[in-house]
C-alpha cells in the first residue's frame, strides 16, 4: 500500500466514525489539523485563566472565593490535560506555551477582554462557559480518540463551573437595583464576543476539521445549541438580550439575530483585541520571572532528604 | 451561643475568641496571598498543587471563622471581610506580599511548620469543637508540609536557587516567629486547658524541630535579634501591602454594602 492508499483508507476509516489513538499511523494533513485544533484549545484555558485570576483576590465571600480559586485551577488542569494531548501529536509544550507567548498561536476570543465588575465574573462562569461547554460536549465524539476521551472529563467540570456562574447571577439579580444593574451591563458587553465565539458559519463541504470529525457540528449549530438553551434562560432571571434582532423562527425552526462582527472577531483573534497584548504580556513576564524555577528544579537534583 | 461556649466563664470566652481569630486570620491572609499563584506558578502541576493548598487555607479559615462566630453571635463572612486592616490578627508573617517563588516557599515552610506544632497541640484543646477541627486540619496540613519539604529541597539542591531562599528566610526569620506571639489574656486558657500549653513552649519546640533542617540543608535560622525581638505586637503590625490586600479583598462587598453576594 503506498502513502497515498494509506491516507485514502484512514480518511474513510475517519469519516465512516471510525476512532484514531495518538499510536496509529496518521496522515500529516489530519495531524497537523488535530495538533492545530487541540493546542488553540490548550491555549485557550490557559489564557482564559487570566480574566478570572484577576477576581480571585477581590472574591467577596468565602464561599465565592473557594469556587472561584477552584474554578480557574481546573482550567490551569485543563490546559494541562490538553497540553498532554497536543504534545503526544509531536510538539513540545515548551515550544508551544512560547509560540502562544510570542503570539504566533491563537486562543479564543472571548479571553481578549477586560472585566470590569462581579458582574463579569458571573457573566464568563455562566454564559461563556455554557458557549464552551456547547462545542466541548460535541468534541466528546472527535475521532481523535485522546481528544475525545479528555474532553469527558473537562465537560464534566465545566457543567459545575455553569452551576457556580448561575449561582453568581442569581444572587446578584435577587439583589439590589445596582447589583441587578451590574449584570446586565456585564451582559451587554460580553454578548457580541460569546455571539462570535463559535465562528462564522462554514460550508461543510470545505471544512476539514468537520470532514475529518476532528469536531462533530458546525459552528453555526453550536451556536444555534447555545441559544436554544441559554437565551429562554436568560430571560427567566429577567435580563435583557442586547440584540433587537434576536428571535427564534418557529418556521425555519432556527433562531434570527444581528449579523455577529465577523471583522472584530478576525481581528481579535489575531492579537488585536482590548486586552491581547496586555495578557500576553503579562504570560511572558511571569513566565521570565520564574525561569530561574525550572531550570533549578530541572537542573540539578534534590539535596539529601 | 452554642453548649460549649455558655459553659465557658466570660474573660475565657473572649481569650478564646482572640486565639481562634490570630489562627483563622493567618489562614485566611496567607491564602489570600498564595492564591496569587493560581494561573501563573512556575509549572502547570505545581499551579494546581498550590491552589489546592491555598483553598485548604481559605477552608479552614472558614471552619476557624464559624467557630469563633459561635462564640460571638457574628458571621463568619462578616468577620473575615468586614473589618479594618487594623482589627486583624494574623502574624507578621503573613504582612508581606507574594514576592518571588523562593520567598513563597520559604514562608509556606516556615508557617506550615509552626502551625503543625500549633495544631499538634490544639488538637489536645479542652474545648471540643476546637479539638475536632484541629485534627481535621492536621490531617490535610501533612500534605501541605510534605508538599513543601519537597519544594525546600529541590530549591535547596541549587546554589543559585539556595541563596534566593537564604535570602528571604533572613528577611522572614523574625516575623514568623510572631506566629507564637502570645495572645491576650493567654494564662486563661493554658489553665483552662483550651490551648494546652503556653505559645512560648510550642515555639521553643517548633524552633528545635525547623532549625536542625535548616541547618542540614544550608540555610539560616533565626539571628540572636530574630529571637529577642519584642513579641507583643507580632500579631497587631500591619503594613502596607497588607492594607494593599485587604483593599482587594473588600472592593466588592465594599462597593454595595449589605448586599448579599
Amino acid at each position: 500500500m503506498d502513502d497515498q492508499e494509506r491516507a485514502d483508507a484512514f480518511y474513510a476509516h475517519v469519516m465512516g466514525g471510525g476512532k484514531v489513538e495518538a499510536d496509529d499511523w496518521m496522515p500529516d494533513d489530519y495531524r497537523a489539523a488535530v495538533l492545530k485544533f487541540v493546542e488553540m484549545h490548550a491555549n485557550s484555558e490557559l489564557m482564559g485563566v487570566l480574566p478570572e485570576r484577576e477576581w480571585i483576590l477581590r472574591a467577596p465571600t468565602l464561599k465565592r472565593k473557594l469556587a472561584l480559586t477552584s474554578k480557574v485551577q481546573d482550567e490551569v488542569g485543563h490546559a494541562q490535560l490538553l497540553y498532554r494531548v497536543a504534545e503526544d501529536l509531536g510538539k513540545p509544550r515548551e515550544q508551544m506555551l512560547a509560540d502562544l507567548m510570542a503570539g504566533k498561536t491563537k486562543f479564543h476570543n472571548v479571553f481578549h477582554y477586560p472585566t470590569r465588575s462581579w458582574g463579569d465574573v458571573g457573566i464568563i462562569a455562566w454564559l461563556v462557559d455554557a458557549a464552551a461547554i456547547v462545542s466541548q460536549q460535541a468534541l466528546r465524539d472527535s475521532s481523535y480518540a485522546p481528544y475525545a476521551r479528555t474532553m469527558k472529563k473537562i465537560c464534566w467540570e465545566e457543567s459545575v463551573h455553569i452551576m457556580h456562574g448561575r449561582d453568581v447571577v442569581l444572587t446578584l439579580m435577587n439583589g439590589t437595583s445596582r447589583q441587578r444593574e451590574m449584570v446586565q451591563e456585564a451582559l451587554d458587553r460580553w454578548w457580541g464576543p460569546l455571539m462570535q465565539m463559535h465562528g462564522p458559519p462554514t460550508d461543510p463541504a470545505t471544512d476539514r476539521d468537520l470532514i475529518w470529525k476532528i469536531k462533530a457540528k458546525g459552528n453555526e449549530q453550536l451556536r444555534q445549541e447555545f441559544l436554544s438553551i441559554y437565551v429562554p434562560r436568560i430571560w427567566e432571571l429577567g435580563l435583557t438580550v442586547p440584540d433587537a434582532g434576536l428571535g427564534y423562527d418557529e418556521v425555519e425552526g432556527r433562531w434570527h439575530y444581528t449579523e455577529p462582527d465577523w471583522a472584530e472577531l478576525r481581528n481579535v483573534v489575531t492579537g488585536h483585541g482590548p486586552m491581547s497584548q496586555e495578557r500576553l504580556e503579562f504570560r511572558r513576564t511571569n513566565h521570565a520571572a520564574t525561569q530561574w524555577v525550572r531550570d533549578a528544579v530541572l537542573g540539578a537534583p534534590s539535596a539529601a532528604a | 451561643m452554642n453548649d460549649f461556649a455558655h459553659r465557658l466563664p466570660d474573660a475565657t470566652r473572649e481569650a478564646l475568641a482572640e486565639l481562634l481569630l490570630a489562627i483563622a486570620d493567618d489562614e485566611f491572609v496567607i491564602g489570600f496571598w498564595d492564591s496569587e499563584w493560581t494561573g501563573i506558578a512556575p509549572m502547570l502541576e505545581e499551579d494546581v498543587a498550590t491552589s489546592s493548598i491555598s483553598q485548604d487555607e481559605i477552608g479552614h479559615a472558614r471552619a476557624l471563622y464559624e467557630l469563633l462566630a459561635e462564640l460571638t453571635g457574628q458571621d463568619a463572612d462578616e468577620i473575615a471581610f468586614g473589618r479594618r486592616p487594623e482589627a486583624y490578627r494574623h502574624a507578621a508573617l503573613m504582612n508581606h506580599p507574594r514576592t518571588d517563588w523562593a520567598f513563597t516557599v520559604a514562608r509556606r515552610y516556615l508557617y506550615e511548620t509552626a502551625d503543625a506544632v500549633r495544631l499538634e497541640a490544639l488538637a489536645r484543646s479542652s474545648h471540643e469543637p476546637l479539638a475536632q477541627l484541629a485534627a481535621k486540619m492536621r490531617r490535610e496540613e501533612r500534605y501541605h508540609l510534605m508538599h513543601l519539604d519537597t519544594w525546600l529541597r529541590r530549591l535547596a539542591g541549587s546554589d543559585a536557587a539556595r541563596e534566593r531562599l537564604a535570602a528571604a528566610l533572613r528577611m522572614l526569620w523574625a516575623d514568623a516567629l510572631a506566629v507564637f506571639s502570645p495572645v491576650p489574656d493567654e494564662e486563661l486558657l493554658v489553665r483552662g486547658g483550651e490551648l494546652p500549653e503556653p505559645m512560648a513552649t510550642l515555639r521553643s519546640r517548633w524552633l528545635e524541630q525547623v532549625s536542625p533542617v535548616l541547618a542540614g540543608l544550608g540555610l539560616p535560622g533565626p539571628t540572636s535579634d530574630d529571637l529577642t525581638v519584642a513579641a507583643d505586637d507580632g500579631r497587631t503590625r500591619r503594613t502596607d501591602a497588607f492594607r494593599w490586600l485587604h483593599g482587594e479583598f473588600t472592593m466588592v462587598a465594599a462597593s454595595e454594602r449589605g448586599a448579599t453576594w
